[in-house]
């Protein structure tokens, strides 16, 4: 499907240019909202009820080829989809793939409430950024729906997090959803259970009980008939399962492309749900003894670590909206939180920071300086990594157009003219009693071109950014007396 | 005038009453109607939910209807190039042949994938500084020694292929002459039958000499020569590749232009288009993976709409991924090294896996078996594997 223009969106306007917005002007707020940066709801004028009927064709000309479903708490949800294209370099993707972890209610009620307090209060900081787990998905391993109930009441009691009620039994739900508080996704209406699962859920939602539902099949023709079927019940908010084979992902894989593209690409709206992917089958199959990496790593449970996230990482790149995970060791979840980061980065936000001259401290004119690059990413991890160790420093973010150390050195960014420039702009020269730059380990190929260039001594320092510190109270006053003694 | 509990019998035994030129005069009337029986009108959807809110819930039989679905297969005008690396023995070569490339769309459920990704070990001249422990434990035994370095990758981890790295070339490690490199290729390809990238110090000035002398020795081998790149002399790279009969690697920085640019170089110098490799610089996960997906997106989806410059095979330096801190690093609150290393390797080729990179380049023996065997799935033909595991185990596990 064609991508909307800011000019469909126009004419649909009041093009009054009222302002009201806080737009210049009627095409100015066009623009934003095909960039999804404001709502129809900003635009007061659209409220009149002669505007009614344009109110409605922006809304629906404005909907996501995939819908945007959430549960949880209204002041802390997991929202799923609201995607509108298939590759995140024509626009940006939106909202990262929502991760939750498994609970059994077989578990003691101590486990049970510890499990759910460390997936509430994991997380890993990058680049100034709070990585975090999304949900909790409950699983009824008992098959009893009083245990299933008694968990569900364990968790909202001591944890304020969405939860994903799995079970195939109609009782098990039922039960659950008359004492859960929040609004719960429903794991799952399948092939065998459809027409109860339904029953049930409809005459919970015309009591106002508020749930997302999931459907499963492994047939993507079935999962559409089961979505036509739902919405003419009612029921909207749903989610897809196209099951996760463990044996041979890429199956799963395959499938989750054809529904996205189906939505997005041939505009088929009944396929326009968000996608749900299980790596908790791949845990579970290696679990069982399917251990492909045995000559790498023995232990079953490490080894279901892995080949469970590398399931969740290749999900990540095909699509998924959320993931149950069952591994929570921080060394699987590192770089499952790390990829979703990067992938729903957007692109269309600058990766940098202001290039210039940053004192990190109460740095004087005895204080080393440093030169680092204005990506972001770098800049933040190098400013953490000196605020957690005390580093007293000046420095310098050089424009490599956003690139990371090494990539700019190999692209010609990290180089003397840009070191000439940047010492000339930020004027460091009068502010430091000396004249030596440390440079990142990973720029030793640019030392001789940024010495020459700037006249500047440079010191090649360490490999990391963590490692400066230790770097410093071992050899900074050596140096600087050393290139002190040979510069008088 | 009429008495009520008349009406009232009149309506229950009619069910209804229409009453013309009605005239009350009271202060207060109170009226009670009983029911009377519904008029039977035919029954909307809506008013059939409305009664079963009233009465308990009589479960009514929904149905999975029949809907139409299509595969979504796209057409494409392009494709994208072989390039062979090796030569078999009958043709004179050493043995082992890999095909890369050759895809005519995007998705094994579009098209056959004729090619499986290959992943090359790397080895080095002289021993890697800095190389982290648990990759150092499985090579200690040969580090100083190139040749069975090789060996063992081949024997023992099942390599396809190997990249063997001059790094000691470099004028400011040992500035080891381009003919003692010449040296150890010879032997390299003495000693194992699998095609080799050959790779230099990263010295523009050093590596254009380097690969030459090894390309002469390799005469006929179609190994890949890495690389050329804009800051070196990318000619005579070329010019070893055309006279000793190799494929080139294409390397530039997370630009499809300047990959383009590159490439239109390579060829206007002579060099056949299936000779070339791309590699439009892997950043690791973590340093900026966002920019390498965005970059091997748009080149495989422009060589696939028929751009001939651009629709050459993919290579990625997912080695890269090891130099991460998250990687590496001995940290407590980050769990064991043992693992995480690997995985932020393999996370790393597996992403490019799927945004189109066709040969990787990789170290760590378990992250290069996870990546292979994937590469290997996503090329099979759909279907070919029985699955029988319960999707819904999980629940009761």
């Amino acid at each position: 499907m064609a991508k909307i223009s800011a000019m469909d969106i126009y004419k649909l306007l009041p093009k009054t240019n009222c302002k009201k917005c806080g737009e210049s002007s009627c095409m100015a707020f066009a623009t934003k909202l095909q960039n999804k940066k404001a709502t129809v709801e900003e635009c007061p004028i659209l409220k009149a009820p002669k505007f009614e009927e344009n109110r409605k064709k922006l809304v629906e000309l404005l909907s996501p080829p995939v819908k945007e479903v959430w549960f949880g708490y209204p002041d802390k949800k997991a929202i799923l989809g609201g995607e509108e294209v298939m590759y995140r370099y024509e626009l940006t993707f939106f909202n990262p793939t929502a991760i939750g972890i498994d609970i059994s209610d077989n578990l003691p009620e101590e486990d049970i409430k510890n499990r759910a307090k460390f997936v509430e209060d994991f997380v890993f900081e990058r680049t100034g950024e709070k990585l975090k787990l999304d949900f909790i998905a409950l699983r009824n391993a008992s098959g009893d729906p009083e245990k299933f109930k008694k968990a569900v009441d364990i968790i909202q009691k001591n944890t304020k997090m969405p939860i994903a009620l799995c079970s195939l039994n109609v009782e098990s739900i039922e039960r659950a959803l008359d004492t859960i508080k929040s609004k719960p996704m429903i794991y799952a209406a399948t092939e065998d259970n459809f027409s109860k699962m339904l029953n049930m859920l409809i005459s919970k939602k015309n009591n106002k009980r508020e749930f997302a539902l999931i459907l499963s099949s492994n047939n993507i023709k079935t999962l559409k008939g089961m979505v036509k079927a739902s919405l003419e019940q009612g029921i909207e908010d749903l989610i897809l399962d196209p099951y996760t084979k463990p044996e041979n992902i890429s199956d799963t894989l395959d499938k989750f492309v054809m529904i996205r593209r189906s939505a997005i690409e041939k505009g088929d709206k009944l396929l326009g749900y968000p996608i749900l992917g299980l790596p908790i089958n791949t845990y579970m199959y290696v679990l069982n003894g399917n251990n492909p990496i045995k000559q790498f790593i023995e232990e079953l449970d490490k080894a279901a670590g892995m080949m469970e996230a590398r399931t969740a990482n290749a999900m990540l790149n095909r699509y998924v909206d959320a993931i149950i995970l069952h591994g929570t060791e921080a060394w699987e979840l590192m770089p499952i939180l790390t990829l979703r980061q990067a992938i729903y980065t957007d692109p269309r936000k600058p990766q940098t920071v202001e290039p210039g001259l940053y004192p990190i401290g109460n740095p004087d004119e005895n204080s080393p300086v440093i030169m680092t690059t204005n990506f972001s990413l770098t800049f933040y991890t190098v400013t953490g990594d000196f605020e957690k160790d005390g580093v007293t420093c000046w420095l310098l973010s050089m424009d490599t157009e956003g690139k990371a150390v090494d990539v700019a050195v190999a692209g010609g960014q990290y180089c003397g003219d840009n070191a000439k420039n940047l010492l000339e702009e930020t004027g460091v020269r009068d502010k430091v009693n000396h004249r030596i730059i440390i440079l990142p380990g990973l720029a030793a190929p640019a030392r001789g071109d940024i010495e020459e260039k700037t006249g500047w001594t440079c010191v090649v320092g360490t490999r990391d950014s963590s490692q400066v510190g230790e770097f410093l109270r071992k050899n900074w006053d050596r140096i600087l007396s050393e290139w002190k003694n040979n510069n008088n | 005038m009429m008495d009520f509990k008349e009406l009232i019998k009149l309506v229950e035994k009619t069910g209804r009453v229409k009453i013309d030129d009605i005239k009350i005069t009271a202060d207060e009337i109170a009226i009670n109607i009983p029911t009377a029986p519904p008029l039977k009108i035919p029954q909307t959807p809506a008013m059939k939910r409305g009664l079963m809110r009233s009465k308990p819930p009589e479960e009514l039989k929904i149905e999975i209807p029949e809907v139409d679905w299509e595969v979504p297969i796209n057409k494409y005008n392009g494709y994208i190039r072989e390039v062979q690396l090796g030569r078999p023995k009958s043709e004179g070569g050493r043995g082992k042949v890999i095909k890369i490339g050759g895809q005519r769309a995007l998705y094994r459920f579009e098209d056959v994938q004729p090619n499986a990704p290959v992943v090359t070990f790397d080895i080095f001249d002289m021993p890697m500084p800095g190389l982290p422990k648990n990759i150092r434990q499985y090579f200690e035994d040969v580090m100083e020694d190139p040749v069975e370095w090789a060996k063992k990758c081949v024997k023992e981890f099942n390599a396809d292929m190997v990249t063997i790295h001059h790094i000691s070339t470099d004028p400011k490690i040992k500035d080891t002459p381009a003919r003692e490199s010449a040296k150890l290729m010879e032997d390299l390809l003495q000693a194992v039958d699998v095609p080799f990238v050959i790779g230099g110090s990263g010295d523009p000035k050093k590596d254009p000499l380097v690969l030459e002398a090894c390309a002469q020795v390799a005469e006929g081998e179609r190994c890949l020569l890495a690389s050329a790149n804009l800051d070196l002399d990318y000619k005579k790279v070329a010019d070893a590749a055309i006279k000793y009969d190799h494929n080139v690697l294409s390397w530039t920085i997370m630009d499809p232009n300047m990959a383009k640019d590159l490439n239109k170089r390579l060829i206007s110098h002579g060099l056949d288009g299936n000779r070339i490799v791309m590699d439009p610089t892997t950043c690791s996960l973590g340093y900026g993976i966002e920019f390498s997906i965005n970059a091997m997106t748009r080149l495989r989806l422009a060589g696939l709409k028929g751009d001939e410059m651009v629709n050459m095979p993919m290579s990625s330096g997912t080695t890269n991924a090891i130099g991460a801190r998250e990687a590496w690093m001995v940290n407590p609150e980050w769990g064991d090294r043992t693992y995480r290393l690997p995985l932020w390797e393999i996370t790393t080729g597996l992403t490019m896996l799927l945004s189109g990179v066709d040969i990787f380049m990789m170290l760590h023996p378990l992250s290069i078996s996870i990546v292979k065997e994937f590469g290997k799935l996503l090329t099979s033909k759909p279907k070919y594997m029985e699955t029988n595991t319960d999707n819904y185990q999980w629940i009761r596990a």
